[in-house]
């Protein structure tokens, strides 16, 4: 089957420093597909380029076989990518159930809507409200999203990911800063998604990914230095240096 | 149940309706309190401009600091419609506005893809472009003295007409206008683009990630605020018979700024309402008592930036949540004592 | 136009790009460490001329024999006295307006922004209440003014001696920027915050001094400026719209972008000048618009937290 993302050969550089260099990926549909590596590899980076926030020096970015190549970022969410972001970048003013609503698709096709109120629509506040029950945050629909607990944050930032029924799904490091207990609560919301949608998902927790993901790729010094399954990766001695990289 | 608490933002409020009765009824008494008229005109005009320019600085986060340039442009544009070509109201309040729209739009291509200071510095080199113009094109605008003896046709409706030429009667022309931009505008704010707009202040990047043309967003944003300054510049040009270029001087377009920020822009769309209202009040009350009126304003504004940034409105929303959290606080400790008794 | 014709507004928009530089200088440095646009650097720039304007012929009749006593000096004492005393007095205004500012760092840079502008109205008012609304002239001493012959041409001395100035001050920068240990922490400031916090740096004291420092300068360029432009309350204006223009176009937190953009403001000013006297002013601003529409970040402009 053909994958449904593919990325060809593509290079980044930022001034004299190559972040990236001949990068080659390929996820394929209904997959979680996990991206690896140290700290500083240019695993965010390379989200970066492939959701359009740079455009790479070179190569060639295919979604669903269209070329996607250095479009603007809107551009190419409204193909259907989605992404989180590892450093939360949310609407930090709006209520929660706001932040849904704005990124849900039927509100984004009538962004220029002058006259009618978001989510006057019954069907779209039930659409946010599924999919805030789906992330765990029921009930906090009218929390101002600043005065969320830092988990329900980190949920907060998925459920906005989702809002925009992605075909293709990239999470940044979804577990970052959380605690064991939500770690474990993430593992189960993901596991769900899994699903029902195509995911790439960086993360530098091993045993979480291992857990997780159909196939993983593992990038260091801006390159993809390995590739395969978990089962074959886990003895790969490039993950294990990287794992004990972490772990210092 | 989301559905109507949404719904609860409608057209009307009991805020708005509160405004309106005071502004109706502000001939009535504006003299019994020491004022003029006139003030009331020229206060209703700079509140139609607050509030467009608030959405722009309040609701999508970009500091124009050359907004003054569309007020001049609408009030130039006014005047010159009806000298070039003929009298005539309505077609000259909509050439006016037409104008700034177009020079709005111009600015924004350039200023669209920027935000904060970048923003900012762009929108006072374009502001000060059109005033330098205002200012060096005798043939056109008159220069220095401006356009003077703009006529102020009566507002013909077709089946009745009412002359303008008193400030009662401009008064509530002017009046009728603010009606028509408030309930314009705050159905805009809370509409859709409304919202998106102000997602695109807080956080554009992930505006952008959920697929929203960030850019488009913007221009349409500083466009339609230009025509509103361009409309209130119309209103300035029809109450001062006359056009002149202060109001497009960089002076001028901070004053605006400072205005609804100290009001409270950033937090409540009533905020440049509350703003203008205390400039001016700080311009005829206190400048009778000083001249110095103005440093005492400037000195409140770099208060305002420093200690409350979200000016008057945003000091009476804490207050009141304070009360109602002392209120439900009482009511605790009540609960508290009863099940204590039992 | 020949040559010959359009060299003496080469000469003239050179020699007023060197001044625009001089009134650059100040918000160059702020900008640079700071990254804070100060919009009170006119106000600073008017303060540093009414300061002088006052230390050179105080009559506040306070104690009026000693008054009398230092009028009776020969003018150019006075005015040397004024270069000097006058700049320090408008940095004191200017560490206290960053003892203000400390309440805006870290929060968006719009609020810098604001609050500077807020100040710029303050200083300007207080300025008309204290000196008065109307034109007001600063004496300088006899053998700057006059007028002298170059190349068949007629040139003011007053100017001549204020380019000569305005280089000397720029050549001073200069070495304090590269020579100066201070200099190199501003200058890893002009780059990186933390970097020099990582130095060990006082960064607290850094700002503050910069920020006296940047409003001595433009108290300097008041002086400076003051017998060529005149001085009135709200001349600051003249003042601070170049001088942000020539930062944008030559780039934040570049010391030579200050320099060259100011020249190049200068030329463009003094050639449109050539043909279209009238509209000579409108240039830069058409300048500042072409330059960072190719070049975001103007001539040599490194990234900046302002474009966030």
């Amino acid at each position: 089957m053909a994958p449904i993302f593919k990325a060809s050969e593509v290079h980044k550089r930022f001034g004299d420093h190559v972040v990236l260099e001949n990068i080659n990926l390929q996820f394929k549909s209904d997959c979680l597909s996990g991206i690896m590596g140290p700290n500083g590899a240019g695993k965010t980076t390379c989200f970066n380029v492939l959701t359009g926030k740079y455009k790479p020096d070179r190569g060639r970015i295919e979604f669903q076989g269209e070329d996607i190549t250095g479009l603007a970022p809107h551009e190419i969410a409204r193909k259907g990518i989605s992404r989180s972001f590892q450093t939360m970048n949310l609407f930090n003013e709006f209520t929660v159930l706001e932040n849904i609503l704005i990124a849900l698709k039927e509100v984004r096709e009538h962004g220029f809507d002058f006259m009618h109120l978001l989510a006057r629509e019954s069907e779209v506040a039930a659409k946010a409200e599924k999919i805030l029950s789906l992330v765990g945050l029921s009930g906090k629909e009218y929390h101002r999203t600043s005065d969320l607990a830092y988990g329900d944050r980190r949920s907060l930032e998925i459920g906005v990911a989702l809002a925009a029924e992605p075909s293709l799904l990239f999470l940044d490091e979804p577990t970052s800063g959380l605690g064991a207990k939500a770690t474990t609560q993430l593992l189960d919301l993901i596991h769900r998604l899994k699903q029902k949608y195509t995911i790439v998902m960086i993360e530098h927790d091993m045993n979480f990914l291992f857990e997780l993901a159909d196939s993983i790729s593992v990038i260091h010094w801006g390159q993809v230095i390995a590739y395969g399954t978990p089962d074959t990766l886990r003895d790969n001695k490039w993950v294990k240096q990287s794992m004990l990289g972490e772990g210092a | 149940m989301i559905v109507r608490k949404i719904a609860a933002q409608d057209w009307i409020t009991k805020e708005m309706l509160l405004i309106f009765v005071i502004l109706v009824t502000l001939p009535l008494w504006i003299e019994q309190i020491g004022l003029y008229r006139y003030l009331g005109v020229e206060i209703v005009i700079w509140m139609i401009y607050g509030l467009g320019f608030n959405l722009l600085l309040g609701y999508s986060g970009l500091p124009s600091f050359g907004h003054g340039a569309f007020f001049g442009i609408g009030a130039y544009a006014f005047g010159l419609f009806q000298l070039w070509f003929f009298e005539n109201l309505w077609l000259a309040i909509v050439f006016a506005i037409f104008a700034s729209f177009i020079a709005g739009a111009a600015v924004a291509c350039f200023v669209s893809h920027r935000r904060g200071i970048y923003f900012a510095l762009m929108t006072i080199a374009f502001g000060q472009i059109f005033w330098f113009i205002a200012i060096k094109w005798h043939s056109v605008t008159g220069g220095e003295d401006g356009l003077l003896n703009i006529p102020r046709a009566a507002a013909d409706f077709g089946i009745f007409a009412f002359d303008l030429d008193s400030n009662t009667e401009l008064f509530y022309f002017v009046f009728i206008v603010f009606v028509c931009i408030v309930l314009l505008l705050w159905r805009l704010v809370h509409s859709k683009f409304g919202k998106v707009l102000q997602a695109i202040r807080q956080n554009e990047e992930r505006a952008r990630f959920i697929g929203y043309n960030v850019w488009l967003f913007k221009w349409v944003a500083f466009t339609l605020s230009a025509a509103i300054a361009g409309l209130a510049g119309v209103l300035f040009s029809m109450a001062q018979q006359g056009a002149y270029p202060d109001v497009m001087a960089l002076h001028a377009s901070g004053i605006i700024v400072m205005m609804t920020l100290i009001g409270g822009g950033f937090v409540s769309f009533w905020g440049p309402v509350i703003g203008v209202t205390i400039y001016f009040l700080a311009r005829d009350v206190l400048g009778i008592i000083t001249e110095a009126w103005l440093l005492w304003f400037g000195l409140v504004f770099v208060l305002t930036v420093l200690f409350k940034p979200e000016g008057v409105a945003g000091a009476w929303q804490e207050w009141r949540k304070s009360r109602t959290s002392t209120v439900s606080g009482y009511q605790t400790l009540l609960q508290f004592l009863s099940t204590k008794k039992r | 136009m020949t040559v010959s014709h359009i060299f003496p507004h080469l000469l003239n928009g050179l020699s007023l790009g060197l001044l625009f530089a001089l009134i650059a200088l100040g918000f160059m440095l702020i900008v640079g460490v700071m990254e804070l646009i100060n919009l009170a650097h006119g106000s600073l720039f008017a303060l540093g001329a009414y300061f002088a304007l006052t230390i050179i012929d105080p009559s506040l009749s306070w104690f009026t024999a000693a008054e009398d006593s230092y009028t009776a000096l020969p003018l150019i004492y006075r005015y040397g006295l004024a270069l000097i005393l006058a700049p320090l007095l408008v940095a004191v205004v200017g560490m206290g307006l960053e003892l203000c500012m400390r309440r805006t760092y870290g929060k968006k840079a719009e609020y810098g922004l604001l609050l500077t502008f807020g100040a710029a109205l303050v200083i300007e008012e207080s300025i008309r209440l204290t000196w008065g609304p109307t034109e007001r002239y600063l004496q300088v001493p006899e053998f700057m003014t006059g007028a002298m012959l170059f190349a068949g041409l007629i040139y003011s001395k007053y100017k001549l001696y204020a380019v000569v100035l305005s280089i000397i001050t720029i050549f001073l920068v200069w070495l304090f920027l590269e020579r100066s240990p201070y200099g190199a922490i501003i200058k890893a400031g002009a780059h990186d915050s933390e970097m020099v916090r990582a130095l060990g740096i006082n960064l607290t004291k850094l700002r503050l001094l910069v920020f006296g420092f940047g409003a001595g300068l433009a108290g300097f360029a008041g002086i400076v400026m003051t017998p060529i432009w005149g001085l009135r309350p709200h001349v600051g204006i003249d003042a601070v719209i170049p001088a942000f223009l020539i930062i944008v176009v030559g780039g934040i937190g570049s010391f030579w972008g200050a320099v060259i953009g100011g020249i190049l403001v200068g030329l463009s000013v003094g050639i449109t000048g050539a043909y279209a006297s009238d509209w000579s002013l409108l240039s830069m601003y058409l300048l500042l618009i072409i330059v960072v529409t190719f070049r975001t970040r103007g001539l040599f402009g490194k990234k900046s937290i302002l474009e966030n």
